[in-house]
């Protein structure tokens, strides 16, 4: 027999059968090549696992503790470094509104008490404005339109629904 | 449901001593695994206990239907894999570092001849495996030190099972050209006629 079946069974770690153990050991006493694959094997075989030093679960509890405590240090300092940038934001933000309430706070409230006093107004005409249009537009429209209407309604929100599942389905074994 | 199981659910929950008993029974392989892929008891030990860390932190993650032990040595293969590659990024021989922490034989031990000719053979097996890719390096400890099938140790470093047969064949011939080369060649044979003493 050739070379090349020996070398792909050692490759493979092909289990043998008696028989072609057997051919493979008269092999191995010619081929250098092959011999040499056998070896590594037998090698890696025999080679012996290692055990950590004695102590490992309690050093692996100390260095767990010191890795909450690094934790829990960045968490605080995280917080602080939060708030205090939200903290000057606010003041960056506000600053020049502040500087107005103090130096005039007359003038101040004035303004902003006319200005609430426009966008309530404002809300209220379009209240209004809205409540007609909700009385005459229904008359205006057809009774077939409204079907049309609510039934694209309806489709596109079946549709909605549908994608979202697809999306959100978890596949398994991904 | 097993003891181990048990363990793993408990420590889920966030029980300490649950991990802890885990830690204990998977030390040794864990430990193995980061030995014999960056070859430093010291890096060992530490990448070992990076890997229990990482473990406790992504508990919550743990699928309780897949391996306790093929999660765990994943998670301690691809970090030994991560840091084999920034070793290499940083021009780092393990050779090199071999060579400077070269260990003289044990005069305590029983056997000083037996304990160097260990320590040499666990040097010559080291510098074969620190030959091969870190990838093909996991695949060939998963699979002669855990005893680890083609389809474990796919699930173990995220391959295809072809993926992985086609490295382990790959590190099997670099390992046996290495070994050919490192081991010395057999005395030429005598010629018909050719006197013995020549």
């Amino acid at each position: 027999m050739n070379h090349r079946p020996f070398e792909d069974w050692l490759l493979d770690d092909k289990l043998l059968k008696p028989e072609e153990d057997r051919e493979l050991q008269l092999h191995l006493q010619a081929c250098r090549h092959c011999a040499a694959l056998w070896e590594a094997n037998l090698a890696l075989r025999s080679a012996k696992s290692f055990a950590p030093a004695p102590g490992f679960t309690v050093r692996f509890q100390a260095r767990l503790a010191a890795q909450r405590v690094r934790q829990r240090r960045s968490q605080v300092i995280g917080g602080l470094l939060l708030v205090l940038a939200g903290l000057g934001l606010v003041v960056w933000l506000t600053g020049p509104y502040l500087l107005e309430f103090f130096s005039s706070p007359a003038a101040w409230i004035t303004t902003w008490v006319g200005a609430l006093l426009g966008i309530l107004e404002a809300m209220r005409a379009l209240g209004e404005a809205g409540s007609v249009l909700f009385r005459v537009i229904p008359g205006l429209i057809p009774p077939f339109a409204w079907m049309v209407l609510i039934s694209g309604s309806a489709g596109l929100g079946l549709l909605w629904s549908v994608s979202l599942w697809r999306f959100t389905r978890v596949t398994r074994g991904a | 449901m097993n003891e181990e199981q048990a363990w793993v659910i408990r420590a889920q929950r966030g029980d300490q001593d649950a991990f802890t008993m885990l830690v204990e029974t998977y030390q040794k392989p864990v430990y193995n695994l980061c030995y014999r892929m960056l070859g430093e008891p010291e890096a060992a030990e530490d990448a070992a206990q990076e890997t229990f860390l990482r473990a406790f932190q992504h508990l919550a993650r743990y699928d309780t239907g897949r391996s306790f032990a093929t999660w765990l040595l994943s998670i301690a293969a691809h970090y030994c894999i991560d840091r084999l590659r920034r070793r290499k990024l940083n021009v780092f021989s393990i050779d090199e570092d071999e060579e400077s922490d070269y260990e003289l034989p044990d005069a305590s031990a029983l056997n000083p001849e037996h304990e160097s000719v260990r320590r040499e053979e666990r040097d010559h097996l080291h510098r074969l495996l620190s030959s091969l890719e870190a990838t093909d390096r996991a695949a060939i400890v998963l699979r002669y030190w855990h005893d680890y099938s083609e389809q474990e140790i796919a699930d173990t470093l995220s391959l295809t099972v072809s993926a992985v047969k086609s490295r382990l064949h790959r590190a099997r011939r670099a390992l046996g050209s290495l070994w050919e080369r490192s081991t010395p060649q057999p005395r030429a044979e005598r010629k018909r006629y050719e006197s013995p003493a020549f």
